[in-house]
């Protein structure tokens, strides 16, 4: 579905930082912040606040630190997602 | 004199006949009107939850709007069905009717001036304004008095008339820009509703039961169309 380009928002944002953690699995830092495109120290701060809501878990294996989502977190970007599709019928984007 | 004048003298002369016209389908139109209302609440209560998730301003208003028109179909349709079987013993069945209707056009007028506003913001900051939203505002403005001294409740038809044709707009402007089903069901929906208070409108001017109970079927086929949407729009996220 074509998006205008404009600003991304702070939900399109977990939106992309989520389903990019959903994909991968046990997701390292580096791997998100290729997939969200954010600089490093706007990814730490949301990363903070996924986790503060219980959408992310930072798992730390062999002294690597992994993030995987929740169910909290999948539930989440389904209903984003379900907002999105409902909102772009109106010509809307979140 | 042309029939569109005719009917307006006709309506001018007396608010009672449009009544007695339109009493033999109070029972069915009553019933869409709750069948519609309560769709009309589901809309709204979908708008609240995914306004949760995003706190999006437009859904906010859209959430509101929705259930403005969903109480004001209800109070409508049940008021209706309260003064036909005369549930309260009604000392003047005819003035509660004639409340009903104008409590449910405040609401209708309401509801879509919400939804067209949220409109107006999505075209603002999603892509230069064309002034539509002045346009609309400049119609309103020129109609009203032009029907000054007509029936009241004719008057409210033509405004929200005039506010849905706006929604319908925005629609068509949505469409053209997604090309997509969900669009289209939107579109579909609110140019169903503006045809049932066209028709509605028209059952009064010309003193028609049968536009009348056309106009409420087809409000029902859009708020259902809506609904369709709803439930199209929620398994995206399910897939």
């Amino acid at each position: 579905m074509a998006q205008p380009e404009k600003q991304r928002s702070t939900i399109r944002i977990y939106l992309d930082i989520l389903s990019a953690t959903a994909e991968e699995g046990n997701a390292k830092t580096t791997r998100i912040l290729q997939r969200a495109n954010l600089p490093h120290d706007r990814l730490m701060k949301h990363l903070a606040e996924l986790q503060k809501r219980d959408l992310l878990t930072e798992v730390n294996n062999e002294g690597n630190r992994y993030y995987t989502i929740t169910t909290k977190g999948q539930d989440f970007v389904k209903e984003v997602r379900r907002a999105q599709s409902f909102l772009s019928a109106f010509g809307v984007y979140i | 004199m042309a029939p569109g004048a005719a009917a307006i003298s006709a309506a001018r002369l007396s608010g009672r006949r449009n009544i007695e016209v339109i009493h033999p389908y109070f029972i069915q139109n009553s019933f869409l009107s709750l069948v519609s209302g309560s769709v009309a609440l589901a809309v709204s209560y979908y708008a609240f939850r995914y306004r949760k998730v995003t706190g999006s301003s437009f859904l906010r208003l859209l959430s509101v709007g929705f259930m403005l028109l969903g109480v004001g179909l209800l109070a409508q349709g049940s008021i209706y069905l309260l003064a036909e079987f005369n549930v309260g013993r009604f000392a003047n069945r005819e003035a509660l009717v004639y409340g009903a209707t104008g409590v449910y056009l405040v609401l209708q007028s309401a509801a879509y001036l919400l939804i067209g506003t949220g409109y107006t913001i999505r075209v603002q900051r999603g892509q230069p304004s064309d002034g539509n939203g002045a346009a609309a505002a400049v119609v309103v403005a020129q109609a009203t008095p032009l029907l000054f001294g007509t029936l009241v409740l004719d008057v409210g038809e033509l405004v929200i008339l005039v506010l849905v044709s706006f929604v319908v707009f925005q629609g068509i402007m949505a469409y053209s820009e997604q090309k997509n089903r969900l669009s289209l069901y939107v579109l579909l929906a609110f140019a169903l509703i503006a045809l049932s208070h066209l028709g509605e409108l028209l059952a009064s001017l010309l003193g028609s039961g049968d536009l009348y109970l056309l106009g409420g079927v087809a409000q029902l086929t859009g708020f259902c169309l809506l609904l369709f949407f709803v439930n199209r729009s929620g398994r995206v996220g399910s897939a």
